[in-house]
């Protein structure tokens, strides 16, 4: 065969694969380093600090885990979170996360490297990022080879789609999670390959760590069995499933209850069902298998496989029944509501109004996921042309991903890994298949004798075209010629070294572009803690805009120990992990009537509003108002969800309709309706805030409108603090009138407005009406 | 001063009488409407006389075709149904709450005193006297959980005697279609099974559904979103909106894209000819150039701020 390019022919096979593995583990420790790197924009931009609002509760439990020890976190109920009910955190978290952050810094502190605990936390995520590179590398090795390891360990080592949930700070369950669910995958396709019961452990141990890491382990439950089911309804059962899936299962359930806040779902809920009836199905085929080698009967090998069928289906129609019955208990909402998408808005408004729960648009799809989104089809395809064990794995994972990822934006996460695997798959092909230097033995010959007949019937195509009778002819000829093409056997390869340049340059050119698109999306749009904002100043420096913690730590410095902080669930984590006072509800939405309180007391008006804080011992009220600065994530524009969330538990009080407009909008303006207007969370928003332009108009910069010239006033709050921009706005809940006046009039007898004795007559009609 | 109660203690046996009366007409409205009282200006003073022992959920529509009221038609049947179930139970709760249309045709004068502007619209008039008596006023509802006789009846009950007693109608039709599917694969599955065993099948299977996931179809399904906008534009302006129209654009250029890369893997390298290779690398890969840039040309409609471009 003819080289397309000279190649080095003097060197020996031993130095060959010690240079491409010398290369290989350089290649995977800049991987690593680019991943890691890639995720500090944060820290370099800001400091360190931990993001958002659950990494805030992770940080307080770890810290909690580092100064008392493991037995103190296990056994730690907080009296602070949802006030007065307090939180049994030990039963009530993953705790994978904190275990992994109290090894590490456990393990530092004995090397005597004094690392605080917040930096290990920040890290973790970046850290793990690199370890999840690894995990990817060896996973897409068992695909198809080192090199489209090395490539798909580049792509989730730097892919928007994972970063958005592991810039350094953003400590949260996900951080460690991706990493297992790659290497529990990884170890299960190892024990599939080579039918081992010790990698079978393994992925059943790293099982455990996933379950005790993060809720999405339910993935993990369901793909594996799916898997075996398929492999096994394709007639591939062997005893390398039944030994890999069996150890796996049996070790991993097992473990997996260990977990306090797991317990006894895995023999009892709807989610965990399919592992136990693959598992019971395994059982009975690996039983037939064996009937079937000792009897060679045909109608006995019938009656074995119609006894199979009908063993599976009475084992599928009895879990229906009791699921039915509420033995098993159905499915947990949240669950439910990837499957009925219309679910969760009818039944469960506080998953609906998650923003991370929302339906997936398109171009978060190609944010995340960039050129990767269209290569990964071909990858599938590919997959399909082997369609080894392993390959119907990722096939499966394939499609359940892509569902999941367009109900839910936050399970991009999970079809990120097999989008990258997938397009390693085809993008490593593509450069094998063009970097190779054989060229194939030129058909020259076949080709003079194939071109007369289709230049013939090229030509009798035009002439038939000419004589105004158009012919199907030319596609018809161009199609036969690519299924002979693909139908050969013959030889493959590439002639010429333009076309290779062609190609790779292509290659070479996209996977730059990824690159900067990749560090263009997680510096601009992935890095932000929004704990801290920053805006740019007209002269294009940067401004950072501090208010919450501003809000947090005069919290902390001026009300007592046991000052209760009323806001709405989003705040619940950083007010106490930043301001370290109680709250009433949190992000840890586990009562839904208690958030349905806070809401209730937020949407109602003063007078409805005060026993329930008062009886809630609430001290401060915590809102967040972005009119003044534009920032839109602010309580009112989360008001609707507040409403909806109070309505689902109080129909008859509170009313969604009530707080629009009759024409049906939503408007904060004069023309807001007089619910809106008399709602607490209105008048601690708008308090005072017309003060602020004097004479001119006060506008709402978030919803563009103008703002009454007279604002609300309030008489059962008083306003306590409000931050330099205005964002976070805090009131102090005044305690009952010392001389038994309801406080509305004590304070307007404290203001001078004495009854008018000039206008008797009307406030007589008052009082009548 | 003590006349006052007196005068109204003895009208009290009057009012009771009248309303005992109004009771016994209204039942048999009811009873001839087939579980809805047809409402007039009239009747409807009747049903929410002030004082009454008995609570009414009202029905304001506008029905008639010139008012072009398509959500009045499609909330009736659903509103039928539920007065329907409410018409079976036994009477001594039945006739403590009753069900009335009242077309905006009929009773005009009605809508303008209650200012509606807009139908349908269902009120709730509780009972002001007897034991069920409240003094609330008429409740709106809340038709955020759209028209469906499930809701309806749901939130209804909570103002009735007793739960209505809604079961939701057997779907014949789907029950019929899926046994007749399953009928028809069992007597093709013969020929069917080559088809079914084929992996190119399933393959084909499986990028579509990838392909229509990744462009954004769940997001059209959850959200309702129209195919088109409107105005005309297929394209939704805004990072996280979009049409019915995008998910097929998107699923064409990524399946073109994809389909471009398969062609460069699978079937180029086994060409015979040299010169038809090279044809096809450039084809296939000014393919790919170009329906890349008009994908990031479209992502650019989405994402204002995106700073790259390839060709376009």
């Amino acid at each position: 065969m003819p080289l397309a390019f000279p190649l080095p022919s003097d060197l020996s096979p031993a130095t060959v694969t010690n240079t491409a593995s010398l290369l290989r583990i350089v290649t995977l420790c800049f991987v690593s380093g680019a991943a890691i790197a890639s995720r500090l924009f944060a820290v370099i931009n800001f400091e360190s600090i931990i993001h958002e609002f659950d990494p805030w509760f992770n940080y307080r439990a770890t810290r909690v885990l580092a100064s008392k020890g493991f037995y103190e976190f296990w056994n730690w109920f907080d009296p602070s979170a949802w006030y007065p009910l307090g939180r049994v955190v030990g039963g009530t978290v993953y705790p994978g996360l904190m275990a992994t952050s109290g090894v590490i810094y456990n393990f530092l502190h004995a090397l005597n490297i004094p690392v605080d605990i917040r930096n290990i936390c920040v890290m973790l995520a970046p850290g793990f990022s690199a370890l999840t590179a690894w995990a990817t590398y060896m996973f897409t090795k068992e695909m198809k080879d080192e090199s489209a390891g090395l490539l798909a360990a580049a792509f989730i080592g730097i892919v928007p789609g994972y970063i958005s949930r592991s810039v350094a700070g953003s400590y949260d369950n996900e951080a460690i999670a991706i990493f297992l669910l790659m290497f529990t995958f990884y170890l299960w396709i190892k024990a599939l390959k080579l039918g081992s019961a010790l990698f079978g452990t393994l992925a059943a141990v790293f099982y455990f760590y996933m379950v005790a890491a993060w809720g999405g382990y339910v993935f993990i439950t369901n793909m594996i069995p799916l898997h075996g089911l398929v492999l096994m309804l394709m007639g591939r059962f062997s005893s390398r499933l039944y030994v890999a899936y069996s150890s796996w299962y049996a070790i991993g359930t097992l473990s997996s209850m260990q977990v306090p806040f797991v317990g006894f779902q895995p023999v009892s809920t709807s989610e965990h069902m399919a592992a136990l009836g693959v598992f019971g199905l395994l059982q009975i085929v690996a039983f037939t298998q064996l009937v079937r080698s000792h009897v060679s009967s045909k109608q006995f090998q019938n009656l074995l496989f119609l006894a199979l069928i009908s063993i599976g289906v009475l084992g599928f129609f009895a879990m229906v029944g009791l699921t039915y019955k509420g033995k098993i208990a159905p499915w947990t909402g949240r669950f439910y509501s990837l499957w009925d998408t219309g679910y969760a808005k009818k039944h469960i408004p506080i998953i609906a109004s998650v923003s991370e729960h929302q339906p997936t648009a398109w171009p978060s799809f190609f944010m995340d996921l960039q050129f990767l989104i269209f290569v990964f089809p071909a990858g599938v395809v590919l997959c399909f042309q082997q369609l080894r064990d392993e390959h119907i794995f990722v096939i499966i994972y394939a499609v359940m991903a892509s569902y999941f990822a367009g109900v839910m934006v936050r399970l991009m996460l999970t079809l990120t890994p097999v989008v990258c695997v997938a397009s390693a798959i085809a993008f490593s092909t593509l450069l094998d298949t063009y970097l190779d230097a054989k060229e194939p033995d030129d058909a020259e010959e076949s080709t003079n004798v194939a071109s007369p007949p289709s230049d013939a019937q090229a030509s009798a195509s035009k002439k038939n075209n000419k004589s105004a009778k158009p012919a199907a002819a030319t596609p018809g000829n161009a199609l036969t010629d690519l299924v002979a093409a693909a139908g050969k056997t013959k030889s493959k390869g590439i002639y010429g070294l333009d076309t290779r340049l062609a190609i790779i340059m292509n290659a070479i050119g996209m996977l730059a572009f990824f690159v900067w698109h990749c560090t263009w999306a997680t510096s601009s749009a992935y890095s932000s803690p929004s704990v801290v904002l920053a805006s740019t100043n007209p002269d294009g420096s940067q401004h950072i805009i501090d208010d919450f913690r501003e809000a947090y730590y005069w919290l902390r410095q001026n009300t007592p120990e046991t000052a209760v902080v009323m806001s709405w669930w989003d705040y619940g984590y950083q007010i106490a992990g930043m301001a370290d006072r109680y709250t009433l509800v949190d992000n840890n939405t586990w009562n839904n009537t208690h958030i349905a309180t806070v809401g209730k007391a937020m949407s109602s008006s003063e007078e409805v509003a005060y026993p329930i804080l008062r009886k809630h011992d609430v001290d401060y009220v915590l809102v967040i108002f972005g009119g003044l600065l534009g920032y839109s994530g602010d309580d009112i524009n989360k008001f609707l969800w507040m409403v909806r969330i109070a309505q689902g538990v109080w129909p008859e009080e509170i009313q969604e309709p009530n707080y629009f407009t009759p024409q049906g909008e939503y408007r904060v303006d004069d023309m807001a309706s007089p619910a809106m207007k008399n709602s607490l969370m209105y008048k601690m928003s708008y308090y005072r805030f017309s003060e602020l332009f004097g004479n001119a108009q006060a506008l709402d910069r978030v919803r563009q409108q103008n703002v009454p010239k007279v604002g609300p006033t309030l008489d059962y709050l008083d306003e306590a603090y409000t931050t330099e921009n205005w964002i976070v706005r805090i009131y102090e809940v005044r305690k009952e009138d010392l001389l038994g006046r309801d406080l509305k009039s004590a304070n307007a007898f404290a203001k001078g407005k004495k009854r008018k004795r000039s206008k008797p007559a009307v406030s007589r009609r008052r009082s009548l009406k | 001063m003590i006349l006052l109660p007196l005068l109204a203690l003895c009208s009290l046996p009057l009012a009771l009488a009248a309303s005992a009366d109004t009771h016994q007409k209204l039942v048999a409205l009811a009873a001839a409407g087939g579980g809805v009282i047809k409402l007039d200006s009239d009747t409807f003073e009747l049903l929410t006389t002030p004082n009454r022992d008995w609570s009414s959920s009202i029905h304001f529509t506008a029905l008639d075709i010139r008012r072009r009221c398509s959500p009045c038609k499609e909330f009736n049947p659903s509103w039928i149904q539920v007065a329907k179930a409410w018409s079976k139970i036994r009477s001594a709760e039945r006739d403590r709450h009753f069900f009335a249309t009242l077309d905006f045709d009929e009773g005009q004068a009605v809508f303008q005193k209650l200012s509606l502007a807009s139908a349908p619209a269902v009120y709730i008039y509780p009972a002001t006297e007897g034991p069920r008596a409240t003094n609330k006023a008429p409740l709106k509802y809340d038709f955020s959980q759209g028209f469906e006789p499930e809701p309806l009846a749901q939130q209804l009950s909570n103002h009735t005697p007793i739960p209505i007693p809604y079961t939701p109608p057997f779907d014949w039709a789907r029950w019929i279609t899926s046994v007749a599917g399953l009928l028809a694969f069992a007597v093709t599955i013969r020929f069917m099974s080559p088809i079914l065993q084929s992996r190119w099948t399933w393959a084909i299977g499986t990028i579509l559904t990838a392909l229509v996931m990744n462009s954004g179809y769940m997001f059209t399904r959850i959200r309702n979103s129209p195919f088109v906008g409107g105005d005309g534009s297929w394209i939704a302006g805004g990072y996280q909106n979009q049409f019915g129209q995008e998910v097929q654009v998107i699923s064409l250029v990524y399946g073109t894209l994809g389909f471009a890369f398969l062609m460069l893997i699978m079937i180029i390298p086994y060409q015979a000819s040299g010169q038809r290779q090279r044809l096809q690398v450039y084809l296939w890969s000014s393919i790919i150039m170009i329906v890349y840039s008009i994908l990031i040309v479209l992502f650019k409609v989405k994402n204002r701020g995106y700073p790259f471009k390839i060709l376009l």
